[in-house]
Parts: structure tokens; sequence; C-alpha cells
């Protein structure tokens, strides 16, 4: 079957009213940042968007557009003149696509009534068309195999019978930004990748430790926001602050079984630090509630309080199980299984509390003056941004 | 010396030579080394992988280097049985498998399965309606080869695939080591594929099994778990890029080889056919050709060739020192005499005219050498 054109219908925008423009415009945007390889047209409309995919693979281009937010769901469609000669036509390449043996059923959406024929008219001229010319496929109006869908707008005539669930959600860059906490674990990518869903844009945050980390932890991280950035059509900016200093000084000073959560804390302060130069007004991360010792309420209790900023937790409360399963929907659970050590690993005391007290650990913290070092690390931040291709795959090209 | 046997094995590609060579020297590391190196190899492996994916439109699927299709076959079987246990004892398999499948299927046995055979039909195919009627709720498991290595007979590896959609039980395995480059198969919903390098003009040494379901696997030797926990040992990462380089220039040639071999396998037929005492089995996939001088014991017709400097085989390389007759032309209901007598002969990219008139004339001469013996 081939198709020239994919109708992309808008998830929950549609709801918006006055300002559903600036809502389509961004959708645009992303749709051909994430189609900049494919030699298509992205035509959006106030209700929904076509894209002309000249000679393209339909199924490729709907693979790119299922982790932009905003989308709804999407159908490759053959768009033909309004008359009923093309639909007599185009119905029966349609039929002869079905194998043998399949039931279907012509169903029609008249946008434009003008037209014509009335639904049921149109019914019986295409079902009567492919009965008449075919002898492989039988009529069932209530379970049908395959629905031919036609649909009659004012420009054309958009026929299809197939329609792809999309990711929903609103497009990204209409909700703000928020900083990411990004460790290289298989739940911080997870929460950025559902936040964005909600039309948040994200930019991320990653301390390393070296030479306790090694470079591959960090390339690591590095190729987290490459997939991520894949996945949802924006490029992610990573920020690599460097950790030594301040995680040898809390070592040195805070005792083993509360330095985790003065750790988290500095983490936080920087977080909030660069928050404020990026112009996020969040932090988000892969927080769990009772996961780990640093994920109690008690814990985000004590290491929340040095700051004001909204810390989102969009994972709060999921199942681990669930997590791995998005993890792996999204593409990014292989490499955030990969065993290289980071900052929070080989600091790990033995015995961490899962309920710290506050005051003790501050009563610890104010031996140390953070802050000359927080202005350093920030000072040294490394930034990354995504690549697009891998260029290791051509250097072997003439290997393979 | 005119090369006929590239059934049993194939020259390789002077590329995939190359490749070979190229990443022994460059790029020697250890794959599971973390040092930057180390870690090049890897990636060099995982564009590999995917080249081969891609190639096979198994994206979706996994794919664990093996050292063969005869290890490939073994973990394929062994762990997915010993998993299936539970759910039931039966296994199906074709008459036409290789000794990496009825051997194992054999020992197996031992613990405790059931091994039932799907008939075949004279084009040397799994019979269908004997393959429907025998699947039960108790089958777990059903292997067949995609090409025969005997008579080159294609598999209905689709509608197979199709019919075990309501078997959800039961794992399907093909065996595709003749296939490849041979036959356009989908093998998409098929659970484990197995494929051989060396069969598709790659160095010797390496193999793959692709994989629908990972988790579905276990190991079935121990160690330090390089291939996805599967299949350990130091990945052999030159014959893997090899058999890359091999596997892509095999498909992009595909259609031209084919149609080449094709019209040299109707010469033969065209030339033996009046030659009363030589039976020629039906054509499959046009690279084999499997005939029999009535009369004389495939071994003489093939040693009469070699000195010619023809080199053909009598049934399977792999299996041919077994006294046995040739299972796959039992299963096609060939008399004995024919079966004794058989030969084959495997054509390759290589192979060209002059080859093929040479072969004619060969068998021509030794068709009247024999004169006396054959019927």
């Amino acid at each position: 079957m081939k198709f020239d054109h994919i109708l992309v219908r808008y998830g929950e925008l549609t709801l918006k009213t006055k300002n559903r423009m600036m809502f389509v415009y961004a959708l645009r945007d992303r749709m051909n940042q994430a189609l900049s390889n494919f030699d298509v047209e992205v035509r959006a409309n106030r209700d929904r968007a076509y894209i002309d995919i000249n000679d393209e693979n339909p199924y490729e281009i709907i693979d790119k557009l299922l982790n932009i937010s905003g989308i709804l769901s999407m159908s490759p469609v053959v768009k033909i003149a309004k008359s009923d000669d093309a639909m007599k036509e185009t119905v029966l390449k349609f039929a002869n696509s079905i194998e043998s043996g399949h039931t279907f059923k012509i169903e029609v959406k008249r946008a434009d009534k003008n037209y014509h024929l009335d639904t049921f008219g149109i019914q019986q001229l295409l079902g009567g068309q492919v009965m008449e010319h075919t002898d492989h496929l039988t009529v069932d109006v209530k379970k049908p195999d395959y629905k031919i869908m036609v649909e009659i707008r004012p420009d054309a005539i958009y026929m299809y019978y197939d329609s792809i669930k999309g990711l929903g959600g609103l497009p990204l860059g209409t909700g703000g930004k928020a900083l990411l906490m990004l460790s290289g674990g298989i739940d911080s990518p997870v929460a950025g990748i559902d936040l964005m869903k909600r039309g948040v844009e994200i930019e991320a945050i990653h301390f390393h430790s070296p030479p306790y980390t090694s470079p591959q932890a960090t390339e690591k991280v590095k190729k987290l926001v490459d997939i991520m950035s894949d996945r949802t059509g924006f490029d992610i900016k990573l920020h690599i602050v460097p950790f030594t200093e301040l995680q040898t000084t809390i070592y040195d000073k805070v005792p083993d079984n509360l330095s985790m959560t003065s750790t988290r804390r500095v983490m936080l302060r920087l977080s909030e630090k660069l928050s404020e130069k990026i112009n996020a007004e969040a932090i988000v991360n892969g927080e769990n509630l009772g996961q780990v010792a640093s994920q109690t309420l008690t814990s985000m209790y004590a290491i929340n309080e040095v700051t004001n900023l909204p810390v989102l937790r969009p994972l709060l409360t999921l199942e681990k199980n669930d997590i791995v399963a998005m993890a792996k929907r999204m593409g990014t659970y292989e490499t955030s299984i990969l065993p290289f050590e980071d900052c929070c690993t080989i600091f790990k005391p033995k015995a961490p509390k899962t309920k710290p007290n506050l005051e003790m650990v501050k009563k610890f913290e104010s031996n140390v003056d953070f802050e000359p070092m927080i202005e350093k690390a920030l000072n040294n931040i490394e930034v990354y941004m995504p690549s697009k291709e891998s260029e290791e795959v051509d250097d072997f090209s003439d290997l393979l | 010396m005119i090369y006929f046997d590239n059934a049993a094995t194939t020259k390789p590609y002077q590329e995939a030579l190359e490749s070979f060579n190229k990443t022994s020297e460059n790029y020697f590391f250890n794959t599971a080394s973390i040092h930057q190196s180390g870690k090049t190899a890897s990636k060099l492996l995982e564009s590999a992988r995917q080249q081969i994916l891609d190639l096979m439109f198994l994206k979706d699927y996994d794919l664990v280097f093996t050292s063969s299709a005869t290890e490939s076959n073994n973990i394929a079987i062994q762990s997915t049985l010993r998993r299936k246990k539970a759910f039931g004892s039966t296994i199906l398999t074709s008459e036409l498998e290789h000794p990496s499948i009825v051997n194992v299927l054999e020992e197996m046995k031992n613990e405790g399965f059931n091994v039932k055979y799907i008939k075949t039909n004279s084009a040397g195919q799994v019979d269908i309606e004997h393959f429907k009627s025998i699947l039960d709720n108790d089958t777990i498991f059903v292997t067949t080869l995609a090409v025969n290595n005997i008579i080159g007979s294609v598999q209905p590896i689709e509608e197979m695939v199709k019919i075990l959609k309501d078997f959800p039980k039961v794992h399907f395995h093909v065996d595709a080591t003749q296939a490849i480059g041979k036959a356009d198969i989908d093998y998409r919903g098929v659970d484990t594929v197995s494929i051989s390098g060396h069969k598709f003009n790659s160095v010797k040494g390496v193999g793959g099994l692709f994989v629908k379901k990972l988790a579905n696997l276990s190991p079935i030797q121990y160690g330090g778990g390089h291939e996805k926990n599967i299949r350990s040992g130091t990945v052999n990462l030159p014959a893997i890029t090899s058999m890359a380089k091999a596997l892509r220039l095999t498909l992009e040639n595909a259609r031209a080889v084919n149609q080449r071999l094709s019209k040299f396998n109707d010469q033969v037929r065209e030339a033996v056919s009046d030659l009363k005492s030589i039976y020629v089995q039906k054509k499959s996939a046009p690279y084999i050709i499997n005939l029999s001088f009535i009369g004389a014991k495939g071994e003489v017709v093939v040693n009469a060739l070699s000195e010619r400097g023809i080199l053909v085989s009598t049934t399977s390389a792999c299996a041919s020192k077994l006294t046995t007759l040739n299972e796959t032309l039992l299963a096609i209901k060939m008399d004995e005499a024919v079966i004794e007598a058989s030969i084959r002969i495997s054509m390759g990219k290589d192979t060209n005219q002059e080859d093929v008139d040479e072969l004619i004339k060969a068998l021509k001469e030794v068709y009247e050498e024999l004169g006396d013996v054959l019927a």
C-alpha cells in the first residue's frame, strides 16, 4: 500500500482555545526537528497536521514521532480528489492490500457536509465497489478486521485504515523549563522524559568526581542525553559539574552515616544555583519514595530543606518494575545498566541513615564553608550538547 | 581446481578478509575491557550487530554472536527446552535437519522429551497439513531448517509462523544456515534463527543466533557472559566484522548471483537430460543440484570428478562420514539406489560459465567411464 501523507491528530492541546496556535507551532517545530533527516513537509493546521512524505517510508516517519509529546495518534493516508471515481479507485487499492479471508467495513467522517453523497451513500458506493471487484474479503459492520476510513474534508478526501497511538501530552516548550538531576541510573532519564511529556523543556546536571569516577561513567550520561534527545526530538543540554572537592570534603567532615544526606544537600544547592543561571523554574529527579535511604520521606525532608525551588518527582509512587519497563520503552535502559561507578556508589556509606536528623546534619555542615567550593564547581562546569550521529559508525564503514 | 561444494563452505570475499585483517590489527582489544580502546572495539561490535540486524530486517531482535550455527542451534534448543519443561514435552522437527539439530534433539530425549517428525512432501518441504495435525497442546518446540542442505528445498517458514500464532507455548527455531542470500524469507515472528558466516563467504569460526526475546534464553556454557549473558568467551571481533561485511555483500549481490546460478542450474539439467541413468532431484534453491548416477555409489562419482579437478560432495560434508542413508532423500521417498548414488553439486558467487562447461564435460566423461555399472 502506497501512502502519500501522514495525518497527525493532536492530543490535549485541542482543549486550548485562545492560545492554541502557540501549542500547534511548538508541536510543528518539534516534528520538523525530529524529521530533519527525511524529505518531508509538515503542515500544521489548527485541528490536525498533515505530513507530505514524498517517497519516504511512512512507518519510519511515524516511528520518529512516537515520542514527540502532543501527538494523540497518527495514520498513513492517501489524499485524493473529491470525486466518486477517485474514491472508487483508491478503495480498491486498500482492499487489495488486505490479505484474503479478512473482514472490512467502510467508515465515513464528513467534515465537509456539502459533498453530494452522505455517509450511507459513500458506504454503499465504496462497499459495493470492493464487493464487485474483489472476492477475497467479506463485510462485517460490527467487528471488522479492517476499518477503511474515508474522511471528507473541505480540501480533499483522505483514506486510511491504520492508526498508531502517539505519546499524548503537550508539545515541548509550552511548559517552561526544569533542571534534571541525571545520575546515570535507570530512574532519572525516565523522570526527565516523563516531565517533558507535559511540555516542559529540560536541561540536565550531572556530578562527576574524577578520578574516583571513570570517564566511562560520564560518557554513559552523555549517551543517555543523546538517547533522550533523539527520542524527544529536543536537544537536551548537559551540565557536568566537577564534584571531587566537595565530595571528599564531606567525606572528611561529616560522619559516615550522614554523609549521604549532606552530599545530596550540596548537590541540590548546586542544582538550585544552576537553575537560576539557566532560568529553570524547577528541579526534577528520579526519586521514588522508599527506594533507597536517600529517598525516604524523612530524607527528602532533610535534603529538600536547602532549596525553595519546586523539586518535581514524577516517579515518586511508581513500582520499580514499571519504571524499568518505561526505561526499556524509551531506549535508555540498556545504557543505564552499564556497570560504571558514579559518584554516589563510590562514596556510598555502609549504613546510611534512613531517618537523618536535620539538626545533626546542619551542625556538621556548619563546620565547613561550602560556598566557595560550590562557586568554584559552578565555574568549572563542562557543557555537552547531544551529538546527532556518532562519528564512529562512519569510521567503521570500511570494515563493515 | 573447480569448486562446486559451496553448500559445505565458501571462499571468503576479499573484502571480508580485509575486514578480518584490519580488525585484528587495529581493534584486537577485548570488547569487555573498560579502557578507551576496549570501548572502541565494543562500539565496532555493536555497529556490526546493528548492521546485521538491519540487513536481516530483524530490527526488533537481539543477536548473540557465536562460533558457529552448531553452537547457535545448541543454545536455542538446550536452553529453551530446559526452561519450557513445565509446559509440555513434545518437540516437532522436520525430517530434513542437519546433525547439529538432530543429534541435540536425540540427546534431549534422554531428558524426557518426546521428538516427533513432521512428514516431508515430494518437493522436500515440511508437509503443512501433517504439521498442523500433530501440533498439539503438549508441543513446546518446533524446529526446521530454512533451506535444506542436500537438495536446496525452501521451507514455508512464514506459513509456519502464522500457524504457530495459535500456539503461544511453542518456541519456533529456524536453522537458516543454508538460506542466507539463497532464499528470500521473512523471519519476523520466528523465536530464534541460526546463521553461520562461512556459508556466505565470511571467514570461518563465526555464527549468530537471532533472538526475538532475549529473556527466554539462558547460557548452556558458563563464563564471563560477554554476549548478552548468553554466550561467554572473548568476542571474536575480527570474524564478526568479516561476517557483517560478507552478509552485506552477499545480500547486495543476491539477486544477480541467483539469476546467474539459476541459468547454470538449467544448463546442467539440460546437459544430463538424455543420459538415462542419471536421476536429477527437482530444482529448488538455484545453487544446489542433487543428482544420482544410478548404479554407482555417490562416493565413486565424487572421486571420479575429483580426479578431473572438480570438487563436489556426496550428501552433506558434515555427515558424510556417517554410513547410514541420507535422511533428506529418505524423507522425500527416494529409492535406495537413488540415495546411494546421489551427489551434491553446489555453486557459489564465483561460479562462472567456464566452470559449468567443465562440469558438464566431466559429468559426461564420468558417465561414459562408469558405463558398465550404471543401471
